[in-house]
């Protein structure tokens, strides 16, 4: 449908920013933290969808071998090391609410603010 | 050449990783630790003759290439980092032994890798004159605070290093967001090239916004502060010295960055509201705290509105001078603390006391006046810069947030000045009371250097700030309890996650609602 809309190279873009917008409403809604890493890792392929697209030329090649017109290899080059980061620290997230489940809750009571 | 000045400490960061495996003997981790962190000192005074310098990585033209560069106002901020980043690191030598037994699964020499990889995080972050470039360093930097809070043996430092996470990653994703904007509308991430290119049209409007509002969150400035007083409080004390005296500063640099090059004029009103909100919100919750690094935290909130007023008002400069100052004497007031706390073995004002050591009672002193910009103290010299720029009802505003830090800081010392139980001059450390005494002796040397003059007005700020405290203490009003809104269990943290991004996506939607509805509005007022 987006694409009969936007006549295809913005289609990428505008799936981005609806992902964006699933995942910001996981983050102001969902109280379990799994789920909140969740809503993260669907904000972080909007970003990335919605940069690489910008970087789209219609009937553009893969910019690989010398071409005539290619797409811009710059947004993909880019969000390469977003998704690297993303990785590592949906990672640590998972680790870090291990660690929290096993927190002694009456402790964390007393703690002295 | 200024490349090594972030080559080298990632490098030292490097062989850190490999020999908190190998390494039995911990003595490895310490030197390469103490060489990381000394390493890019003798780059940086070797290239300080030739400063203004420009490059571009590997030789490349500014079109295809990543450039560097030193100028007047990057050197303040790499002179900060060069300044407290060595002095932190001898003083985590002997605290992180003192802890290591509590510290759990995170090993001494992994905190100290990752100590290297902040500081090549920052030293990135602080000279590039790349968009991209700048996003990734800030985040290597951020990823290693993140990851040190966590490590921290203290009670509720996963509670912080998750929330500190979760809103890392939010604003993170914004940023990268108006960076697309930004290479869309102008073709590239080299900030010389964004200005070249540069049609302030309503897209890229929207996307400066955005990166303020992400860097703003990034920087803990009210109403996006929410992550830093526990992280900054819940962390090892040396960690609290790195994050609120220099890991804040680099979101700062960004928007110094964005100022340098972007006109940000239509910004001014909405940042000038916001770093006077914040400004007097850290100062308010900083007065009624009982845990002495909290209340540090909550300064670094109304410190940091001070840096984001020197920008709302288009000073480059101030902001620099303002955010080198506060990288000092912050650093200093939080290894002080740490000492305090770690010979009382608490974090409470009411059982601190800095009457055992009367280099440390003469270091809190010096580097309270410093952080209530009296004169001819570092403070002073950036406070002064901002009154220039400012008029009216401004120019007092910016009284009350001096008064009202002095009057909490009037509370620090009188608080550790009272006789406690266990006052030992011997159970302080001797290193970590002369580092702090090195901080607080260069708030003076700097603030002599760059602003020799004295301003009676100060005199009159402290005298009603301490006349502020009596009334409020014989009232008994400082023992009011901040109350709290959220349980402390996983629920309260999902629940405050929850909150935190609606405020992050209201100050976004408001924003915009400025930005495109502008004309209307000022339409309806005039």
């Amino acid at each position: 449908m987006i694409e009969s809309i936007t006549g295809g190279y913005l289609t990428a873009p505008i799936t981005g920013v609806i992902l964006i917008m699933i995942g910001l409403y996981g983050l102001m809604v969902k109280r379990d933290l799994i789920k909140q890493v969740i809503a993260i890792n669907i904000i972080s392929p909007g970003v990335v969808l919605y940069f690489t697209g910008l970087g789209y030329v219609p009937e553009g090649e893969a910019p690989l071998l010398a071409h005539s017109e290619v797409v811009d290899p710059i947004p993909a080059a880019l969000m390469l090391t977003t998704l690297v980061i993303d990785v590592a620290v949906t990672a640590f997230a998972l680790a870090l609410i291990i660690k929290i489940e096993e927190i002694d809750l009456e402790e964390l009571e007393g703690d002295e603010d | 050449m200024i490349s090594l000045i972030v080559a080298l400490p990632m490098l030292f960061a490097f062989l850190s990783s490999i020999t908190v495996y190998l390494d039995h003997d911990r003595i490895y981790n310490e030197v390469i630790l103490l060489a990381g962190v000394l390493s890019p000192i003798p780059i940086f005074l070797y290239n300080l003759d030739n400063i203004p310098i420009n490059s571009v990585l590997g030789g490349w033209t500014r079109i295809s290439g990543i450039e560097i560069g030193i100028n007047g106002v990057n050197i303040f901020f790499l002179l900060a980092t060069l300044i407290i980043f060595p002095l932190v690191a001898f003083y985590s030598l002997r605290h992180f032994d003192k802890f290591d037994e509590k510290s759990g699964d995170v090993s001494k020499g992994s905190k100290f890798c990752l100590i290297l990889l902040l500081y090549g995080g920052i030293l990135g972050s602080f000279i590039t004159r790349d968009l991209f470039n700048f996003t990734v360093y800030m985040e290597i930097a951020s990823l290693a605070a993140i990851i040190l809070v966590g490590s921290s043996s203290t009670t509720g430092s996963k509670f912080a290093s998750f929330r500190y996470l979760m809103l890392y990653l939010l604003s993170s994703f914004f940023f990268i967001f108006s960076v697309g904007i930004i290479y869309v509308k102008t073709g590239y991430l080299n900030f010389h090239l964004i200005q070249q290119n540069l049609v302030m049209d309503t897209e890229i409007k929207v996307a400066i916004s955005v990166a303020f509002t992400a860097l703003i969150m990034k920087a803990g400035i009210f109403p996006l502060h929410f992550w830093l007083p526990e992280a900054h409080s819940k962390a090892d004390t040396p960690v609290s010295a790195l994050l609120s005296g220099i890991t804040v500063k680099v979101p700062v640099f960004g928007m110094i960055l964005f100022l340098m090059y972007t006109p940000i004029d239509f910004l001014t009103v909405p940042l000038m509201v916001v770093s006077f909100s914040s400004i007097f919100f850290g100062i308010f919750m900083a007065i009624f705290q009982t845990n002495a690094k909290k209340l540090l935290a909550y300064h670094t909130v109304s410190q940091m509105g001070i840096v984001l007023l020197a920008i709302s008002v288009l000073d480059t400069y101030a902001a620099a001078h303002y955010a080198f100052a506060h990288a000092l004497f912050k650093s200093g007031l939080f290894l002080g603390i740490g000492a305090l706390a770690s010979s009382h073995e608490t974090k409470n004002l009411k059982s601190l006391s800095f009457r055992g050591s009367k280099l440390l009672m003469l270091s809190f002193m010096i580097l309270s006046l410093a952080i209530g910009g009296v004169s001819p103290l570092i403070g002073a010299f950036g406070k002064h810069e901002i009154l220039t720029e400012l008029s009216g009802i401004t120019t007092y505003l910016l009284y009350a947030a001096s008064i009202g830090t002095l009057l909490s800081f009037t509370k620090l010392n009188y608080e550790l000045s009272s006789p406690k139980k266990g006052d030992h001059e011997e159970r302080h450390e001797f290193l970590e009371k002369v580092i702090v005494f090195l901080l607080a002796s260069s708030t003076i040397g700097f603030g002599i250097h760059y602003y020799p003059k004295l301003n009676w007005m100060d005199l009159v700020f402290l005298g009603i700030a301490v006349g502020l405290f009596s009334v409020l203490k014989f009232s008994n009003l400082l023992e009011w309890n901040v109350p709290r809104f959220y349980e402390k269990d996983l629920k309260g943290l999902g629940k405050q996650i929850n909150f935190y991004t609606t405020v992050f996506v209201i100050l976004n939607s408001l924003l915009l609602f400025l930005i495109l509805f502008r004309d209307a509005l000022e339409g309806l007022l005039l």
